[in-house]
């Protein structure tokens, strides 16, 4: 176990970890492959949503009336859709929306969720007790339902009030209602655990305060699983989006999201199938490539996870491991 | 930790699979809220037919006093009569009346029911009965949203509806096979309004028996009667042995309920419906290619305009000049023929073709880019006074979208404007379209709506949407020739050419002020098993002539 | 075991009113006039009031939502909107055991399927086998249902029923036949998570030293795995299937809307298009009910089987 000199001695950047190791946590991630490519394809995802339509310079809107439902042709690499707009300047916007859902879905969540569990989890008596019972109670909330009724009811206001903007942040605001309870739940476990560690006990007892503590011992703690469960989050949140588009509560056309252009050539899968593949498989590998860069990043962070890991004591792991698989099982779940 | 811990583990993997195998075979247990389907299905040999009923899991209520969608009109036209109906001609013809006859001013018409004339289960119907239906559907508390709006010509119909009275003084029984309704003014298309189920004959002794639970078994004059109604699923009608005119050979009818139509066109094309489409949710467009060619597909022009209604209160489109640059700046064969790939036919007018009056030709705004910016221009927009952002709203639903996207993108490249498009889902789409009706100035700007007839007559489509005193007129289009020709339409005394001539005019001011701009009329595309005789396609549905001549395939 | 069992009860009781309270609250805010919706294009004053006293929505919002409580307390979920004269006991009533079984059987595909395979997946940990089947796993879980079904179905039609072989009927229920597709839709996207989750549970307790003990013991491999290994990989497995079993049931309104089947989620889904807020109140307290009782079974299990966790509230 840990001494309290060994953290102290820790670098900042490193001290997500908590155990003693000999190498640095990106030495440990680099170890992984697998993350590696799929951070590499992350980057690459990110630039085609942010440089790509610039690169491109189709306009993603643009409607060819002859090349309605088309196939890959020179004019349109990939095609055109039902309303013979291009497949490919479409998925490179389709992208840039579905992450920036993603992304503010994750702010609000870490903002939300992740506070209330530290806080929950620090403070411990009343005041855990309250933001517990009322995360039990979203939890308990049938999630998608719930952003449904939300994004169904005051949809239009917003968009009226707010304009496209208002409208992406209340999708965001209403999924994250699914998202970050878990995140609370989460969080609250892992700071109880690192509150009851030696180290804080021994920072206590030589006199830091509240906020150091949480500083310096808690909050490097749990920075690394916020992060990995918002990771394994996005593949979620990407899907859940396309779902509120199925029922007409997403995003607002003429503007694409990825599930938005899964849904709109679904219709036409037997007239042209290319159509559906297209946005589906970027679908996909979003989906492969955040659940890997953040199994990744848990084996880097918890290195006992890792093949490779060295040994220690079981009981603190499991609870570790238990807890990593709550808001993954219900990220997959709440997808269907 | 033993084994013994092990086995609630294994217990509950056990049980999973034991629910997932049992509950299928014999939906017993938990699932048996869920009526088994085995014994609702008719015995084999016998011939059975499965029409599925599109657009919703669920039908809203089967009482004919309130329809309160197409598809529950579907069914109830299947198990209620009235004193008259429509044949596949959409001519009015006798059905529990069998003749009547119209006063000379035309306010008064005498119907003589038919002799014999009975429910499903046996009593007979008097002309009291009809009366009586139609008194109860005006009631207040019976909550119709329609029958005072289709009904309210005959004379006292709005102290019934107003709670006031129980009986509308203009409904006379005479003795038991006469009825006389008397009107507050000649109304030529009231005969056409009867074959609207509000005024359906209603069995008043199972409806006093059971209020709101009656039509789990509902029952009338109609060739059929509810056997079992598998609620958010299907709704299953066995032939009515006192029919009028026959039972019906066909042994059972099997109405499924299915939300979205793909899913009822991948039923019929693996062999699991008879008949497929209606008219608000025909064969989907996307399929349209693969069955074109096959014997199974009927199509005709469906009697309905898909429309963009304008807020006439509202600047920018309180200018008629505004409007006809918004409807000239459309190219709608391009609309039709490629985006919705001919699943549609373009109109320029109000009245669907084939509708009655629709012989008589109208003038549209044809397409014309160039005449269209020029029209905008002359509305005083321009590089000085840009034309505002203007917000298109539309119902959530079918091809509404690619419409209205299609749209979006002419009236910026015809016209320069930028719109901002606004789908709804249906429920509160249509709440603002009230909201806009009674609160104009808070109201949508234009938007995307579509008009299916109820009865076949031009007042329906010409006065119901546009007469400024009309409660339809959503946009509030307000014309003085037009009201003048289409009031003195409505109650014309004379022959029936001369009031379509009428229409007629008045349709033309409509069409060039845009009190409508008109899209196109949906085709209503439907499958029909060859198995099946002996059903007509209409403008308005289908229509089964009839019923004793209707076949189907064998239930196996 | 009791404590609990009646702690948990009472946070049920706690869950329902602040759930049946939440729902409320965004009913009562929600712009618009649930009877204008229900009326539709027409209107008539006379049948608008009197709409609106028969649903008590004439009354102050606390008394609406006092007098749901009390009918709740006795089990009334209150009338529909949408379909006049009905129960929203009555509507639901079919669904909830539509919706359960489909999600038993789904659980229970998911399971015999992914368990053995993240076992196996464990065991050769970083063959050909443990990539090819974990990536597949995590791909079926990325293809949205909306996906899925249209493909099953192309297949179905043009491979099976197009060459005469006996083939699935694409919608509808009723029959044994017309549980396979919606089932294998949705036993897909929960047996991915189950096989990645047996998988790096298995490996975890691999590792363990008891376990590295039996193995220098000389105990047989298939005994060590068998024994010792799996009842504790399985652990894990055990605390997601109340949650996802919940999450089964009353995520599958899609697999439903597209199979026709009437299940308690579609239902739901269908209330807020309609803003049937009787229903909609009536799905969520069902649904928060099947949560929390999953719940609660998986932590019951969870004691049984592992006694060093003690119930933690």
């Amino acid at each position: 176990m840990a001494t309290p000199e060994a953290v102290q001695l820790a670098p900042a950047g490193n001290s997500v970890l908590m155990h003693r190791n000999r190498h640095g946590f990106w030495w440990r991630f680099s170890r992984n492959r697998l993350a590696v490519v799929s951070l590499a394809v992350a980057i690459l995802l990110i630039l085609l949503a942010t440089a790509g339509p610039l690169w491109y310079g189709v306009d993603a809107n643009y409607q060819d009336y002859d090349a309605i439902n088309s196939w890959p042709s020179s004019a349109h690499p990939l095609g055109a859709d039902s309303l013979g707009r291009d497949t490919l300047a479409r998925i490179m916007q389709g992208l840039r929306v579905s992450l920036t859902v993603a992304f503010y879905v994750e702010l609000i969540t870490i903002a939300v969720g992740a506070t209330l569990g530290l806080l929950a989890g620090y403070a411990g008596g009343h005041v855990d007790n309250v933001i517990s019972r009322f995360a039990d109670m979203l939890f308990a909330f049938p999630g998608l339902l719930f952003a449904i009724l939300i994004a169904a009811v005051f949809g239009q206001a917003v968009t009226e009030r707010f304009g496209g903007i208002g409208r992406l942040l209340l999708v965001a605001g209403s999924l994250a209602l699914v998202s970050w309870p878990l995140m609370a739940r989460y969080v609250r476990g892992q700071t109880l655990t690192l509150k009851e560690r030696d180290f804080v006990g021994a920072a206590r007892s030589i006199g830091a305060s509240n906020g150091r503590i949480m500083r310096s011992h808690i909050m490097p703690g749990v920075i690394g699983l916020i992060v990995i469960s918002a990771t394994l989050d996005v593949a979620a949140v990407v899907v859940n989006e396309a779902v509120l588009s199925l029922l007409g509560l997403g995003i607002q056309p003429p503007d694409p999201s990825v599930g938005q252009m899964i849904r709109q050539s679904i219709d036409y899968l037997e007239t042209n199938w290319t159509q559906v593949l297209f946005p589906s498989l970027v679908l996909t590998l979003l989906v492969l490539v955040f659940s890997f860069v953040g199994d990744g990043l848990r084996d880097a962070v918890d290195p006992q996870s890792a093949t490779h890991a060295e040994r220690s004591n079981a009981p603190p792991r499991r609870r570790l491991s238990r807890s990593i698989s709550y808001p993954v099982a219900l990220s997959v779940v709440h997808m269907l | 930790m033993s084994w013994k811990k092990m086995i609630p583990l294994f217990v509950l993997v056990l049980v999973a699979v034991v629910a997932a195998g049992c509950a299928a075979p014999a939906p017993t247990g938990q699932s048996a809220a869920q009526p088994a389907a085995a014994e609702a299905t008719a015995p084999a040999g016998v011939q059975k037919l499965i029409w599925s009923v599109e657009g919703v899991n669920e039908l809203p209520g089967l009482d004919p006093a309130n329809p309160q969608n197409a598809q529950s009109i579907q069914a109830i036209n299947l198990i209620f009569g009235g004193l008259v109906k429509l044949d596949d001609q959409l001519n009015v013809v006798p059905d529990g009346a069998e003749k009547w006859e119209v006063s000379e001013d035309g306010k008064t018409y005498t119907f003589t029911i038919r002799e014999g004339l009975k429910f499903a289960d046996g009593a007979p119907v008097t002309a009291n009965d009809f009366a009586a239906s139609i008194n109860r559907a005006l009631q207040p508390e019976t909550a119709s949203y329609g029958a005072s709006f289709q009904l309210g010509h005959i004379v006292g119909a709005n102290d019934v509806a107003a709670g006031n009275a129980k009986e509308a003084s203009g409904i006379v029984v005479v003795d038991d096979r006469t009825l006389a309704i008397t009107l507050d003014d000649n109304v030529p298309y009231f005969l056409a309004q009867l074959t609207y189920p509000v005024s359906f004959a209603v069995p008043l002794q199972a409806v006093e028996k059971d209020p709101t639970g009656w039509t789990e078994k509902a029952f009338g004059t109609g060739p059929f009667q509810v056997k079992e109604w598998q609620h958010n699923q299907k709704l299953i009608l066995e032939p009515n042995p006192n029919y009028w005119a026959g039972a019906p050979s066909i042994a059972e009818v099997e109405l499924p309920f299915f939300q979205d139509s793909e899913t009822a066109y991948q039923l019929y094309r693996t062999g699991g419906l008879d008949i497929m489409g209606s008219q608000q949710n025909p064969v989907p467009a996307a399929h349209v290619a693969e069955v074109k060619d096959s014997p199974d597909f009927k199509t005709v022009a469906s009697f309905a305009t898909r429309y963009i209604g304008f807020n006439n209160k509202l600047a920018p489109f309180d200018n008629p000049q505004v409007r006809r640059a918004f409807a000239l700046a459309v190219d709608k064969a391009t609309l039709a023929d490629k985006v919705l790939s001919g699943a549609v036919t373009p109109t320029d007018r109000i009245v669907p073709a084939g509708f009655p009056g629709s012989q008589l030709p109208v003038k549209g705004l044809a397409f014309d880019a160039a005449a269209a910016k020029q029209e905008l221009a002359a509305a005083g927009y321009g590089a000085d006074n840009p034309f505002p952002q203007v917000t298109f709203t539309y119902g959530a639903e079918g091809d509404n979208e690619r419409v209205a996207t299609f749209l979006q993108q002419q009236w910026k490249e015809n016209l320069g404007v930028d719109v901002v498009l606004q789908p709804l889902e249906l429920a509160t789409f249509s709440k603002n379209l009230d909201t806009t009706y009674l609160t104009p100035e808070a109201g949508l700007q234009f938007y995307l709506s579509i008009w299916g007839a109820d009865y076949p007559d031009a007042q329906n489509f010409v006065s119901q949407q546009l007469r400024s005193d009309s409660p339809n007129n959503n946009g509030h289009f307000e014309n003085a020739d037009f009201d003048k020709l289409a009031m003195e339409a409505d109650t014309f005394i004379g022959s029936a050419e001369d009031r379509l001539k009428l229409y007629n005019e008045a349709e033309q001011i409509a069409v060039d002020q845009v009190g409508w701009l008109p899209l196109y009329s949906p085709s209503f595309n439907v499958l029909i098993r060859p198995e099946v005789s002996g059903v007509v396609a209409t403008g308005q549905g289908l229509v089964f002539p009839d019923w004793s001549q209707v076949t189907s395939r064998a239930a196996q | 075991m009791a404590p609990l069992i009646s702690r948990r009860l009472l946070s049920l009781i706690f869950v329902i009113f602040s759930i049946t309270f939440l729902t409320f609250i965004v009913g009562s805010l929600a712009p618009g006039d649930p009877i204008l919706v229900m009326m539709g294009p027409r209107r008539d004053p006379a049948i608008y009031e009197n709409l609106r006293h028969q649903y008590g929505l004439d009354l102050p919002w606390w008394q609406q939502y006092f007098n749901y409580v009390g009918g709740l307390l006795h089990g009334d979920l209150g009338m529909s909107y949408r379909y006049q004269g009905r129960s929203v006991n009555e509507i639901l009533g079919g669904g909830v055991g539509v919706s359960i079984s489909l999600g038993f059987a789904a659980l229970a595909v998911s399971l015999l399927i992914g368990i053995p395979l993240g076992i196996l997946a464990a065991l050769r940990q970083n063959s050909w086998f443990d990539r090819t089947s974990m990536i597949t796993m995590l791909a079926l879980f990325s293809i949205p249902t909306f996906v899925m079904i249209p493909i099953l179905r192309a297949f179905n039609y043009y491979v099976l029923y197009k060459n005469g072989l006996p083939s699935l009927p694409p919608a509808g229920w009723g029959t044994p036949a017309h549980w396979v597709l919606p089932v294998i839709v949705l036993a897909a996207v929960s047996m991915g998570y189950m096989a990645r989750l047996t998988r790096s549970s298995m490996l975890e307790t691999l590792r363990q030293d008891y376990i590295r003990t039996a193995n220098a013991k000389g105990l047989p491999q298939r005994r060590v795995v068998g024994v010792h290994a799996l009842r504790n990989a399985l652990l894990p497995i055990v605390t997601v299937i109340g949650p996802a079993m919940a999450f089964l049931v009353t995520g599958s309104f899609v697999v439903e809307s597209l199979f026709a089947i009437p299940g308690v989620g579609f239902i739901g889904v269908q209330a807020i298009s309609q803003r049937d807020y009787p229903v909609i109140q009536g799905t969520t307290v069902v649904l928060a009910v099947a949560v929390v009782v999953m719940n609660l079974v998986t932590d019951i299990l969870y004691t049984v089987l592992d006694p060093r966790i003690k119930s933690e509230g």
